[in-house]
This record gives C-alpha cells, sequence and structure tokens, in this order.
C-alpha cells in the first residue's frame, strides 16, 4: 500500500565494509518464498542523514504494531512492524549501524558498492531517472512485513529466504482495533508528509557568536560584539571557552564565572528587544547560552542540552563541547560550542575530538535520543584550535597586515581537513575576511609577544548545516581586548518553518477524516442481489425458492450471519429456510443463499387463522460491520389443510371460494355464529373417507404405502377448489391426504387439554370411552366417523394387510398423530381391548 | 430522495471525535428509517449513549412522525442518552415546510438539542456529532452516565494512559437521507 493505502515491504539490513544500508524490497508475494519473489524498491545508505526513529507514543506497549520512522534526505518513510523480538533485534541492529557511522573516522564513505543496486531500481538520486514516488514523499507511507538480518550484502539473498513466516496484522486498524496510539503514528507521519501545507517560512536572524575569554572575568561591556548591528537578532547563541581556568572549575565543574558571564551577556544583548533566555550549558571552561526574542518564546519546545568532554583521558571537560537543542515551531535547531584539543600539531586529535563530540552528545530526553545530526540546523561555533601550518610567523603577520588573507588560508588546517572531508562534512563555513583571532597580547591588537612568539591562527570559527541558512555576517570583534583571542560572530537569515495554526487543524481534521474514511472503508461491506424478496402464491405443501446473491464488495473478509431479532426466538420463521444461514466470503467472492418457502402442517394453521402471514424482515449481519433487512413476503393460498374442524364444518363451498376474511373470522370465533348449520363433519374428511370407503378398502398395504406428492397437491386442489371430476390419485395418496389433513388441523381430534385425561384413562376402556363422548361436538362426530370407517377397513384385514399391529408399529414411525386418533378407534371399537388402550399413551404432537 | 437510496437496514460507520484533549470513538449506526422496519430498528436503541433524529425540512410528513420516534428512543434508550433533533437539507431553504422556530419550540420543549444541517453541503454536520460526543462526555464527567453500567454504551479503553477511548452507539432515525 502506498500513499494511504497499506502494502508490504520487506527490510535488509546490508553491511559491507562496515558501511550499512537499508534495502526495501518489493515482494510479488507476502512472506516472500523466492529471490525472484524481491524487487528493491530503494536503497538508503545509513550515512549523516540517516534517522531513524520508533514512535515514541507507541514504545513499552505491547501487543500493538511498532512504528518506526526512516528518513533519508527528504525522504520519509513509515514502517509498521509487528511486535515481538524479530522487531527490536531489527531496530536495534538498525541503531547500531547508526552508531557505526557516527563513530566512523576519516572522511564519509561514498557507499559506491550501492551504485550497483541503484541502478537497478532506476530511480535512486545516483540516476537521473526517477522512480516514481522518490521525489514525492507522500507516496511513500509503506508498512511493512519486516524481517530484519545483517550480514554481507552477497549472503543477503540466503537470510531472507530463510526467514521464517511474517504476518502482518493489516486488519487491525481497519477493524478499528489497533489501539489509537497507533493510529496517533500514522497521522503523525501524515502531518510530518504534509508540513509544508500547514508551514510557512519565516526568517529568523540568528546571532552566533564565540569567544575564548581566557580565563579572564567580564570587566567589559559586551554589547560592542553582541549589540553591534542595527537590529536587533531573534536568537542568540553565544559560546565561551576558558570561561574559567581554575582547578575548582576543572576537578568540580563549579564556577562563579558562570553567572558573572551571565550578567555580562545579559547586559551585553541587543536593547531594541527583549530576550528570553532558552538555556544554558556549561562544561567547565566550555558554556553556551541561547536566547530568543520573547515573541518567540512560546514557541520554543523540547529544549535539552548536553555535554561531552574529550579532554584529559579523553573524558574531562577541560575540551569538548557543549551544546543545546530546541524546536522553534517546526524547525528543529542544535548549537554546539566546542573547544577542541589545542597544539599547532594536533590537528589530527581535533578531528577525533569534533568526531567524539558528534558521536557522544546525545540528547537523552528522547527515544531514541537524537544527535547533533538529527536536527534541521546546526550551527557550529568555538575554539577548534586549527592554525596555520607551515608558514614561518612573520609571513602570516605580512600577509595579513597586507590584509591578504588568501593564500594563508590555504596553510589554514580547518580548511585542509575540511577540504579532505575529515571533519566537519557536509558543514559550510563562509569565507574568512577577518584578521586571525589569536594569539593577542591581552589588552592590546598586538600579536602575542611572549617568547613563544606563536603564529596568528583563526581558532575561534563558526560553521552551519543545514537548508534555508544565509550566513549574513562573519566577523571579528578586536575591540574587545581582554582575552588573548578575539570574539568571532556570525549572522544568519535562517528559514524557520512556521505552523500556521489555522492550517494545521485544517490539515490534521482532513488526515483524521482521511483516516476515519479508511477506517470505513475497511469494514465490511457487501451488496445484496435483492433487499425484497417476493415469493408467487404458496401452496399447502409446496415449495419454492428464491436466490440471494451476497456480494464481497469490500476490501476485508467478511462473516455473515443471519440474525434473530429482538424477542424473536429463530432468525426466520418457521416457513422459511435459510441456506447457508451463516458463512464467510473473501473480498470479490460472492455466496448464493437459497431462501425456501414451505407451508407444511406446523406453519399451515397460523396461517390460516391470520395469526402469520408470509411476511418476515430478515436481519443480515456483518460480523463487525453493518446489518441489511430483507424482506421476504409472499401471499398463501388458503387451504382446507392446517384449518381447524370446527371451522371447515361451517364451510359448504370449497375453501378457496370463500371471501379471504372469512376462513380468518372462522378461525378466530370462539363461538360459532352463523345463521346455516354446520356439516357434521368436514365435508373434505368426508370426501376422503368416502373414496377411500369405496375404492380402496381392498387395497394392499392401505396406510402403509406413502402416496406420491404430486397426487397430493392435486387432491388438495381438488379439495381446496372443488371440481366436478373424481377424486384424482391413487388410493395410497388419498389415504396419506387424509392422514396429512387430520395431522394439520390447528388442534388434534383429542384436544390438547384432554391429552392428559386421556393418559390416564388409557388403561379403561370405559372411561375412554368416556372421553370420546364428552368431545366437542364436531370432534367427535369425526372421531367416530373415522372410528366406524377403520372397523371397516380392518374388516377387510385379507386385502388391504392393516392389521392392529401394523398400525400400533406405525406409531413408532413419524407418522404421529394420525395414528394416535386411528388407535384410539381401533381401542374404542373393541376389537383388542387390552392391546389398544395403551395407544392413549402414543406421544402426541 | 431520488439521489440517494434509503438504507436498507443498519449502516454502520465510526469517527475518532477529539472532545477536549480526549478521543472519542463514535460508532455510528444508522437505522432504516422506514415504518415497515420499524419494529425490527428497535433492537438497536439499547445501549445508544446518543441519538441523532433526524427530518427533512421540505417535507412535513417526516417532521409528524417525530413525537412517535421520539417516544421510542425515551422508550428503548437510558435516561442520560443524549437526544439530538435534526433538520436535514437546510440547503433547501426555498422549498422548506417545516419552520426552525417550529422544531427549535419542540426541541425544548422535548429537552433536546437541535440544529438545522445539510448532508449535501456538510453544514452543521460535523457540528451536530461534534456536540453530541461533547455532550456525551460531559454526562460521563457528570456521573450522570455511568461508564460501568452495561447499558451505557460507552467503553473506556483503560490500556492507553492519558487517553480516554469511548465507544459510542449512535443511532440516527432516518426518516430522510444523511449521508
Amino acid at each position: 500500500m502506498q500513499g494511504w493505502v497499506r502494502t508490504s515491504r520487506v527490510l535488509a539490513l546490508a553491511e559491507h565494509d562496515n558501511n550499512h544500508a537499508l534495502f526495501v524490497f518489493m515482494s510479488s508475494r507476502m512472506p516472500p518464498q523466492l529471490f525472484s519473489d524481491l524487487s528493491i524498491e530503494r536503497v538508503l545508505p545509513v550515512d549523516a542523514d540517516f534517522r531513524c526513529e520508533i514512535d515514541t507514543d507507541s514504545k513499552h506497549q505491547d501487543e500493538i504494531d511498532v512504528f518506526v520512522n526512516i528518513s533519508s534526505r527528504k525522504l520519509k518513510l513509515l514502517f509498521e512492524m509487528v511486535p515481538g523480538i524479530k522487531t527490536s533485534n531489527f531496530v536495534g541492529e538498525i541503531f547500531r549501524a547508526i552508531e557505526v557511522f557516527t563513530k566512523r573516522r576519516g572522511p564519509p564513505p561514498e557507499f559506491e558498492w550501492l551504485h550497483k543496486y541503484a541502478s537497478g531500481v532506476g530511480g535512486q538520486r545516483n540516476s537521473g531517472n526517477s522512480l516514481s514516488g522518490m521525489d514525492n514523499p507522500t507516496s511513500d507511507t509503506l508498512e511493512s512485513g519486516v524481517e530484519g538480518l545483517t550480514g554481507q550484502d552477497e549472503s543477503l539473498t540466503d537470510a531472507l529466504l530463510g526467514s521464517p513466516e511474517i504476518s502482518v496484522p493489516r486488519q487491525s486498524i481497519a477493524k478499528g482495533a489497533t489501539p489509537i496510539a497507533a493510529r496517533e503514528s500514522v497521522i503523525k507521519y501524515q502531518m510530518a508528509m504534509k508540513e509544508q501545507h500547514y508551514t510557512y517560512t519565516q526568517v529568523l536572524r540568528v546571532y552566533v557568536g564565540t569567544w575564548n575569554v581566557n580565563g579572564q572575568p567580564p570587566t567589559i561591556g559586551l554589547s560592542e560584539w553582541l549589540a553591534q548591528d542595527p537590529e536587533p537578532p531573534d536568537i542568540y547563541a553565544i559560546g565561551f571557552q576558558e570561561l574559567d581556568l581554575s582547578k575548582e572549575a576543572f576537578l568540580f565543574n563549579d564556577s562563579p564565572r558562570e553567572e558573572e558571564w551571565q550578567e555580562a551577556v545579559l547586559n551585553g544583548l541587543h536593547k531594541k528587544a527583549r530576550y528570553h533566555k532558552v538555556a544554558l550549558v556549561r562544561l567547565v571552561g566550555m558554556m553556551l547560552l541561547v536566547f530568543v526574542q520573547e515573541q518567540h518564546a512560546a514557541y520554543v519546545r523540547a529544549v535539552a542540552t548536553e555535554t561531552v568532554g574529550t579532554g584529559i583521558m579523553g573524558k574531562m571537560g577541560n575540551k569538548g563541547g557543549v551544546g543545546v537543542r530546541f524546536d522553534l515551531h517546526s524547525t528543529s535547531l542544535c548549537f554546539v560550542n566546542s573547544h577542541l584539543a589545542a597544539h599547532v600539531e594536533e590537528y589530527e586529535r581535533r578531528n577525533q575530538d569534533y568526531h567524539d563530540i558528534c558521536s557522544r552528545m546525545s540528547f537523552t530526553r528522547f527515544l531514541p535520543p537524537k544527535g547533533i545530526k538529527d536536527h534541521d540546523q546546526v550551527y557550529w561555533l568555538g575554539d577548534l584550535n586549527y592554525r596555520i601550518t607551515d608558514l614561518d610567523p612573520w609571513r602570516v603577520k605580512d600577509c595579513i597586515d597586507s590584509g591578504n588573507y588568501l593564500p594563508l588560508l590555504t596553510y589554514d588546517q580547518l580548511h585542509q581537513q575540511h577540504g579532505l572531508k575529515n571533519v566537519f562534512a557536509g558543514y559550510q563555513e563562509g569565507s574568512i575576511t577577518f584578521r586571525p583571532t589569536y594569539k593577542y597580547d591581552p589588552g592590546t591588537d598586538s600579536w602575542d609577544s611572549s617568547e613563544k612568539n606563536r603564529a596568528p591562527a583563526w581558532c575561534d570559527r563558526i560553521l552551519w548545516k543545514g537548508d534555508g541558512i544565509t550566513q549574513v555576517a562573519y566577523r571579528s570583534h578586536p575591540e574587545l581586548r581582554i582575552s588573548d583571542h578575539k570574539p568571532v560572530s556570525s549572522l544568519f537569515d535562517s528559514q524557520i518553518r512556521v505552523i500556521d495554526a489555522a492550517k494545521y487543524r485544517k490539515i490534521h481534521e482532513e488526515v483524521m477524516k482521511k483516516l476515519d474514511k479508511l477506517e470505513n472503508e475497511f469494514l465490511p461491506q457487501v451488496m445484496v442481489d435483492n433487499t425484497e424478496v417476493i415469493f408467487d402464491t404458496i401452496h399447502y405443501l409446496e415449495s419454492q425458492t428464491r436466490d440471494l446473491i451476497i456480494a464481497n464488495t469490500g476490501q476485508v473478509p467478511v462473516t455473515f450471519e443471519f440474525i434473530k431479532k429482538l424477542d424473536d426466538s429463530s432468525y426466520c420463521k418457521d416457513w422459511l429456510n435459510i441456506e447457508p444461514y451463516s458463512g464467510f466470503i473473501m473480498p470479490g467472492n460472492k455466496c448464493d443463499i437459497k431462501l425456501e418457502v414451505f407451508v407444511d402442517k406446523k406453519s399451515a394453521c397460523k396461517l390460516n387463522s391470520g395469526e402469520d402471514k408470509l411476511y418476515d424482515i430478515l436481519v443480515l449481519h456483518l460480523e463487525g460491520g453493518k446489518d441489511i433487512f430483507i424482506t421476504v413476503t409472499g401471499t398463501y393460498e388458503r387451504s382446507c389443510f392446517g384449518s381447524s374442524i370446527e371451522a371447515l364444518v361451517f364451510i359448504s363451498v370449497p375453501v378457496r371460494e370463500i371471501p379471504v376474511g372469512k376462513l380468518m373470522e372462522l378461525e378466530n370465533a370462539k363461538e360459532v355464529t352463523s345463521t346455516q348449520d354446520p356439516y357434521p363433519i368436514p365435508k373434505e374428511i368426508w370426501f376422503l373417507v368416502d373414496h377411500l370407503y369405496r375404492h380402496g378398502l381392498k387395497q394392499p398395504h392401505l396406510f402403509e404405502q406413502p402416496g406420491l406428492n404430486s397426487e397430493l397437491l392435486q387432491i388438495r386442489n381438488w379439495l381446496d377448489n372443488g371440481s366436478p371430476d373424481p377424486l384424482p390419485g391413487s388410493i395410497h395418496s388419498v389415504a396419506e391426504a387424509l392422514l396429512l389433513l387430520l395431522e394439520s388441523t390447528a388442534e388434534p381430534v383429542i384436544p390438547y387439554n384432554l391429552h392428559s385425561i386421556c393418559l390416564g384413562a388409557a388403561s379403561n376402556y370405559l372411561q375412554c370411552k368416556q372421553i370420546v363422548m364428552q368431545l366437542p361436538e364436531h370432534r367427535k362426530n369425526v372421531f367416530l366417523y373415522l372410528c366406524a370407517f377403520l372397523q371397516e377397513v380392518l374388516c377387510h384385514m385379507s386385502d388391504n394387510g392393516l392389521d392392529t399391529k401394523t398400525i400400533e408399529a406405525m406409531t413408532r414411525t413419524e407418522m404421529y398423530f394420525i395414528k394416535y386418533v386411528v388407535q384410539c378407534v381401533l381401542s374404542i371399537s373393541g376389537l383388542n381391548e387390552e392391546q389398544h388402550v395403551v395407544l392413549f399413551a402414543v406421544p402426541v404432537v | 430522495m431520488a439521489d440517494c437510496p434509503h438504507t436498507i437496514g443498519v449502516e454502520f460507520g465510526t469517527r475518532i471525535i477529539e472532545v477536549s484533549g480526549q478521543k472519542i470513538k463514535l460508532q455510528i449506526w444508522d437505522t432504516a428509517g422506514q415504518e415497515r422496519f420499524r419494529a425490527v430498528t428497535r433492537s438497536y436503541y439499547r445501549g445508544a449513549a446518543g441519538a441523532l433524529m433526524v427530518y427533512d425540512i421540505t417535507r412535513r410528513s417526516t417532521y409528524n412522525h417525530l413525537s412517535s420516534w421520539l417516544t421510542d428512543t425515551r422508550n428503548l434508550t437510558n435516561p442520560s442518552t443524549v437526544i439530538f433533533l435534526i433538520g436535514n437539507k437546510c440547503d433547501l431553504d426555498a422549498q422548506r415546510d417545516v419552520t426552525y422556530e417550529e422544531a427549535k419550540q419542540f426541541a425544548d420543549e422535548n429537552g433536546l438539542m437541535f440544529v438545522e444541517a445539510s448532508a449535501k453541503t456538510g453544514e452543521n454536520v460535523e457540528e451536530a456529532f461534534l456536540e453530541t460526543a461533547k455532550k456525551i462526555y460531559q454526562s460521563i464527567q457528570d456521573g450522570r452516565l455511568d461508564l460501568n453500567a452495561a447499558e451505557s454504551g460507552v467503553q473506556h479503553k483503560p490500556s492507553q494512559p492519558g487517553r480516554n477511548t469511548l465507544m459510542n452507539d449512535q443511532q440516527a432515525n432516518k426518516d430522510s437521507c444523511a449521508c
């Protein structure tokens, strides 16, 4: 993923001749299986411009992704790494590589060994042809599957392929499961990427001064040095060396001079502005004071100071450096005041002091600690102690007197070493147009007249590094004569990135919104092809299906399920079946759902009575996402099946000929008040029984052999619609239709409330008979009618094969209630009293 | 309404809003407003910390339904649930069918927060969510909303020091489209 989209990358840290580089690979699959899966996206040398930061917000928090910011020059990358030992090892190796670079001696490496990789990607800064996104940092968001390894670059392949599988919790943010801290890292990164949109450049005047005061107290005013310009600077950074040469200062770093000189500086600052002290830092005789104009004070943040001693034993504070760093608005600044090793011939020692200060000056209040190089702008000042060599002191003085500095500068050790990149690589220095600042007889402008007769030198220097810095002045101040050095100062016009608060808020909001949007885009999304499923007319026992397609149109896998509505016991009505009712769909895939409506004896009566309708709202729930309502409707064709005996006896015409509401009315009427005389039994029962009586008594396997479904439907239509034609279907189908009709009545012939009494009476024929006689009239009629019919059936046992044992056997099958009735009938009929009263105990529907 | 499909079901989304330096994550449930879904959408009220009732200022019928929506909301949520009345489509002032004053009065009488907004132009949309979040946050601060109650609709994420994350079920009962 690029920009806002995440993609996986493989990172590798490679070492070549003690130089390191970070390789960013794209992989055609994750985790990579073969070397050919990988292509180099970019190669970042671990050099002075390489920075790596762990997002401090998410540090020390378990279970969440680690965010690592890596930047190299203008390029900024954000890697999200899986927390764990591997990541911490890898990041540790990166830091070690940075440390190796920082501690390195000599000129900065060229990283020539990387050129072949750079040309491979066609877009490294070494080739003119830019890889897309290379110069456009906003497209450089990376999430990575990360594996760390170090080793010779040639061995990269094997090590990479040997890396264990990496899983990237790419859904964690999507699902909103990623804690806000992790999200903050992304926001921070995005804000850094958009910095130019909400910041503008403000040019501030920076005054940098340095003076080796040779242990003298401030007996003179400093304004000739600090305030000789017409306009007040915005920032002062004033460094002293040899502030105090006493043993106390050296041993205990305790000096009354600190206060005295600070006072002198405060008095010497430009009078046209009021200043706020940012920091004071001192190590023995080295002191650095930083002030900003009061108007800027509110925008100074993250102030830190640090000292590095490089003197005696390489540690003591008689030599070394002190530093102050802070953020002003959106720009990070670092000022370093150093006093490097003395003596003409010791230039290498001075170089080393510089490197020691670079590697050891670490602002530890940050995690990871910031070094000098980790700043947008660095100003380095101090008594660097570089001399003019290989020239006779008298010749030097002659050149100086004639104002001809140029030949001298070629003999200046700092110029030489800087040119060789042995020291201050990446730093700039303005051209020197002032007399050497060392060594004078104190109180005069005369060169050192001591026996040593030292050659003059530009010991006191000011250099800078960073973008947007223009030197305005570089000069010495010979009027200040108390020391054997002259103070030096430099003015800079420095571009500070200032945050436009309104724009910042706006962009911050946009970023937040964009992230919200992304998070929401990562929510499960599906398309359902139809949310209003309409069935044709549904008939009893006749199933109809409709297909529904759920397509995963989102970016994440979807787990779906039809869920129960509040107070419902099931996710759909009992006449509906959903297959499958839950499932899992990968992005881009579909799932076919089959909706089947089937009205059987369980649901028919409710539909006939109007207690239920063929209408349901299904709730299709996506796990962690939205719900979709799917409406299912159909019209149920009323039928004698599923009607009650009490209603049917009042209907003299086929069921479908009566008005829609009439059946419901009859079904719901407690006391039927009809002018019309009811039939003794429902005519439908009569039709079926009569047919069996006339045509089926001798049918072998009567009631045992099931009917044909198609014929059952024909019989149903014949009964419901009425027809002059004879009853269709085979005897077996008619027999089954009779059983079904009795089974599907709203209540069994023997009402539920009598079942326990029946159970109690099961062993007593007379009691059974009594119960039957107490049944509501139409039920009693039905019962006795069926009883009489079955007696007839049993009279033809030899032909139809039906005997009481068969009926008893049938009770153990699933054809339950009618058998119960039938057996009751049989028992009452007295054919086999002892055997059959037991049948009262048969479970009912 | 032709330009924007009805919600068929319950749309779900999240927003993270900052209130007094606290990040509040809103879980927003946008329920179908059609009458036929009413029985089903009732089950989504439970545990809502806030409810946004949206009507269409250009269609009086949507406004007329408000009292029954309000009854449902009051009955099915807890007393501390923040209810916000929103008159949508305020960009279509010429077609206005419900005056600001009338709706404002209804809101005042029923103790609702009220604003007119436009989903189309975005006017006051952000504000409505922000205000709701603020009010919920206030309720928590005042102790009216008990974070520990199962049905408060709010979760505190303690794993992150100095950062309160609130989960908040919001219901937008819409008679009209709010996007």
